[in-house]
């Protein structure tokens, strides 16, 4: 399985590298979401999937950033480049602040409270708040992206730069692994009382894995009002949301699980799209099927790696 | 100034109607191995969740090393040199045993939360430091070989001597430890016996429940007695064991004792 | 006065029906644990069942006897449903971790409401005129006799249900699945059937608030559900989940309150507030108005 590992990830990468030139638009336009979507995936595998916490609303991070950079594009005339920073961060501090009064709630309340959350940005982007949010048809007209003078307007720029920002993603979440915080996550995950009673502050990691989590999904908007020049508020409803928690849940908290995930419940309903009636129906069963047969997903989480020196050479396991 | 000296005065916990903790009072000194017993039900792991944040007493006072630590949280204490076992293992199960141990770590660690999202210099360095750590807490516990393994695969009296690992780890100043010999045989309890000895050796101070009579008249230098959250008795084991109070209290339980 | 009084009694119309549905959710999770999201679709199945017996079954008569048939079909047809979903979708996931069946019952959520929509198409249909339009003018407050029937039949079927709940010997074998199903079981409780007929109660008081809604809203759609459920699944929390008066409780609350600020503050911004208003309950007083009735496994 190592050695599998050790071919998986430069092959992967390499195919995604070249993929574009081989795809037509509507596949191009289609791989180009999957990127989207299992970046933002990965971001709620981090507060669902490595923390433990039932958070269904994770649509509303993506759409705040997404909304962000559409806003000061719109409004304010930055570039699409510029409104990154601020993408990212708005989200982060609303992850923080919004994390605060509710990550000591039980499970399932976190689950409806989070759900609660997108709702009520959904309407406040309808209700067109400010006068800024554009209503339910949303802000459109938004430039293309433009780097050091360039103008990148064809759909293969879109598909490097959300290549690229998922692979700063996967980056972050390499080195979230083999650092405190990230094993943080997972000790409080595994068991809260015996992470409180070893020294673990949990409540200060359950906001920062909101944070964090909330920073790259507002990233990930970016990129998503970047491929459709425009936002609406149809994209971030909390079905959206239904379809992340689902992702992490039935891929499994893994890079590849998360990424089997979106693939599965994305692209291959696009590659059935010929049966589009009855798409969702046999998803259904199939989701059902899928956690029946494998519970904690397709390709479940590992636990972290421990540095070699500590493996003796008679080791039991692992 | 700072004495390494626990202080519980006339700490009283209720539940509900139920007053589980009466009126305690207690004093560990450093460098001691004090134990604490009495019959099932006593009260005993409740007096532990008292000092260790998991509960807040109601009334009375905690003070560790003159500083009042009642109504502070669980990692707080930890922070403060108090580490603790839990009497039904609390592991976490799924990983491995090293990363377990790395847990212990954690408070130690020197990194901050935006070490999760970008790699620096200080932060390798902190985590070889740390796994460095792990490494001498496998050695001096003899869990080397299992440091991969999955720490509930593990039989029982290894599970336990992880746990121990694990807050050791932390490099506490007082060590408790909730009911360390159940569950274990005659061999690993004698094992359990020599651990706690090299362990005040190194300059912990041991704070412990137990059952089984034989270990604790072994280990221990001083003991309190409780019984329905009183106490009833303290002195040293040989004190204790012609304590008339402390005999009725035990008669009828001490069958549960033979192991 | 006017406006407040006739928000009184959409509220309390409303707010009958949440609760008719709320109640499915809070016996499901008191004793399973689970937020049954398939809840609110199979609420809304039921209306268009009901449409389908009306007009396949009943050959469109609408006279007492037909209506009485068509609901209690349609009743049993959830009923029949509700095992149906239980045995498929959660009882292989009893031992899994609770997020497992969380996603199965999203699936199942999927699978009915687009079971709906292969079956009666995606477009709104329009419920069938069961009841005569009737209406009294009580000094500026119009008030149907739509409204008057769901109000009182809720009432009755709930004060039946508490009474079974507390009264009887399957409505303590209930009570104490909720409180700890593996004690439940050691005292002889046969805990697969309190959770088949949870579903089977749950199912039919569902069915009925489905035709309510199809009796008062008129046009009902494929994918009404899942919002329905929501808002029921919040009056259970706002009552305390696991606790069946609550959730009557919550459902009243809930369809007032939505009503209220519909009528007062504005329409477009009634969801956003009923939000709000459930994150600052759960925030200041999580266990819900009447308190919880859920085992918590320490």
């Amino acid at each position: 399985m190592k050695e599998l590992q050790k071919f998986a990830y430069p092959v992967f990468f390499v195919v995604m590298a070249v993929l574009p030139h081989m795809l037509d638009d509507r596949w191009q336009a289609v791989a180009i979401t999957f990127l989207i979507f299992a970046v933002v995936a990965l971001s709620q595998d981090i507060i669902l999937g490595k923390c433990g916490m039932f958070n269904m609303g994770q649509a509303l991070f993506f759409g705040m950033g997404a909304y962000t950079t559409a806003i000061l594009n719109n409004e304010y005339g930055w570039s699409i480049i510029a409104t990154i920073p601020l993408a990212i961060i708005i989200p982060a501090v609303f992850g923080i602040l919004l994390a605060g009064p509710i990550v000591h709630l039980r499970g399932d309340y976190l689950l409806v409270v989070t759900i609660g959350f997108n709702i009520v940005f959904v309407q406040v982007l309808q209700n067109n708040l400010g006068g800024v949010t554009g209503g339910p048809n949303g802000i459109f007209g938004l430039d293309s992206l433009s780097f050091l003078g360039y103008d990148l307007m064809s759909q293969i720029s879109v598909y490097y730069f959300a290549f690229i920002v998922l692979l700063l993603t996967l980056w972050v979440m390499h080195n979230l692994a083999g650092s405190k915080p990230g094993r943080a996550m997972h000790y409080l995950r595994e068991d809260q009382l015996a992470a409180e009673s070893i020294g673990i502050n949990t409540r200060v990691y359950k906001i920062f894995s909101f944070g964090l989590g909330a920073g790259i999904a507002g990233l990930a908007g970016t990129v998503y009002a970047t491929q459709y020049s425009a936002v609406s508020p149809e994209a971030f409803e909390f079905i959206q949301s239904v379809l992340f928690f689902s992702i992490v849940l039935v891929g499994g908290s893994s890079v590849p699980g998360v990424l089997i995930g979106v693939f599965v419940m994305f692209v291959l309903p696009e590659i059935f799209r010929e049966f589009a009636t009855w798409r969702y129906f046999i998803f259904g069963f199939a989701m059902i099927a899928a956690m029946i047969m494998r519970p904690r997903g397709i390709w479940p989480a590992t636990f972290g790696k421990i540095p070699k020196f500590l493996i003796k050479e008679n080791n039991h396991g692992a | 100034m700072a004495h390494n000296e626990l202080i519980l005065t006339d700490v009283t916990k209720r539940f509900g109607g139920l007053t589980a903790v009466d009126a305690l009072s207690f004093k560990v000194e450093s460098g001691q191995i004090y134990g604490i017993i009495g019959p099932n039900g006593a009260g005993k792991t409740t007096v532990f969740n008292c000092i260790t944040g998991i509960y807040k007493s109601e009334e009375g006072s905690v003070l560790w090393r003159g500083e009042e630590i009642r109504g502070k949280t669980p990692y707080q204490i930890v922070d403060r040199g108090i580490v603790r076992t839990f009497q039904t293992i609390r592991l976490f199960g799924q990983m491995s045993v090293a990363e377990n141990i790395m847990s212990g770590r954690h408070i130690k660690s020197t990194q901050r939360w935006w070490h999760g999202i970008i790699p620096t210099p200080g932060k390798k360095r902190d985590e070889l430091e740390n796994w460095q750590k792990v490494e001498e807490q496998l050695d001096f516990f003899k869990l080397s070989e299992f440091a991969a393994t999955p720490v509930g695969s593990l039989p029982y009296g290894l599970q336990r001597r992880v746990e121990i690992a694990r807050a050791m780890a932390v490099e506490p100043t007082l060590l408790i430890l909730d009911e360390p010999a159940a569950g274990l045989n005659d061999k690993e309890t004698l094992e359990l016996l020599e651990t706690i000895f090299k362990i005040r050796d190194k300059g912990v101070t041991v704070l412990l429940i137990e059952h089984d009579m034989d270990m604790v008249m072994e280990v221990t230098d001083y003991l309190t007695v409780i019984n329905f959250g009183k106490k009833i008795a303290e002195g040293t084991p040989e004190e204790i064991q012609k304590n008339p109070a402390v005999i009725e209290a035990y008669l009828g339980s001490e069958d549960d004792d033979d192991e | 006065m006017d406006t407040f009084l006739q928000q009184l009694a959409n509220g309390l119309t409303i707010g009958s029906m949440f609760a008719l549905v709320a109640l499915g959710y809070t016996m499901v999770y008191g004793v399973m644990r689970l937020i049954n999201f398939a809840h609110g679709d199979m609420v809304a199945a039921s209306a268009f069942v009901g449409l389908t017996i009306y007009t396949q079954v009943m050959g469109q008569a609408t006279s007492l006897v037909a209506v009485i048939v068509i609901f209690l079909l349609t009743a049993v047809a959830m009923a029949i449903v509700g095992i149906i979903l239980e045995r498929v979708a959660y009882r292989p996931l009893r031992e899994a971790p609770r997020l497992s069946a969380v996603v199965s019952a999203l699936g199942a959520s999927l699978v009915i409401q687009n079971g709906i929509m292969l079956i009666w198409g995606p477009r709104m249909r329009i419920f069938p005129e069961l009841v005569p339009q009737v209406y009294w003018d009580l000094g500026g407050v119009v008030i149907s006799l739509i409204q008057v029937i769901i109000l009182v039949l809720s009432l009755v079927l709930m004060v039946t249900l508490y009474l079974f709940v507390e009264k009887t010997r399957m409505g303590a074998a209930i009570r104490a699945s909720s409180i700890d199903q593996d004690a439940a079981r050691l005292m002889g409780i046969n805990v697969n059937s309190v959770i088949a007929l949870i579903f089977i109660i749950g199912s039919s008081l569902g069915a009925v608030g489905g035709l309510f809604i199809g009796l008062y809203y008129r046009g009902i759609t494929f994918n009404m559900g899942w919002q329905y459920g929501l808002y029921a699944f919040i009056a259970a929390i706002l009552g305390g989940i696991g606790n069946i008066p609550g959730a009557m409780l919550g459902g009243m609350l809930l369809g007032l309150f939505n009503a209220f600020i519909a009528g007062y503050v504005s329409s477009t911004w009634a969801d956003a507030f009923t939000f709000i208003l459930l994150i600052l309950i759960l925030i200041v007083r999580p266990t819900g108005i009447l308190g919880e009735r859920v085992a918590e496994k320490v």
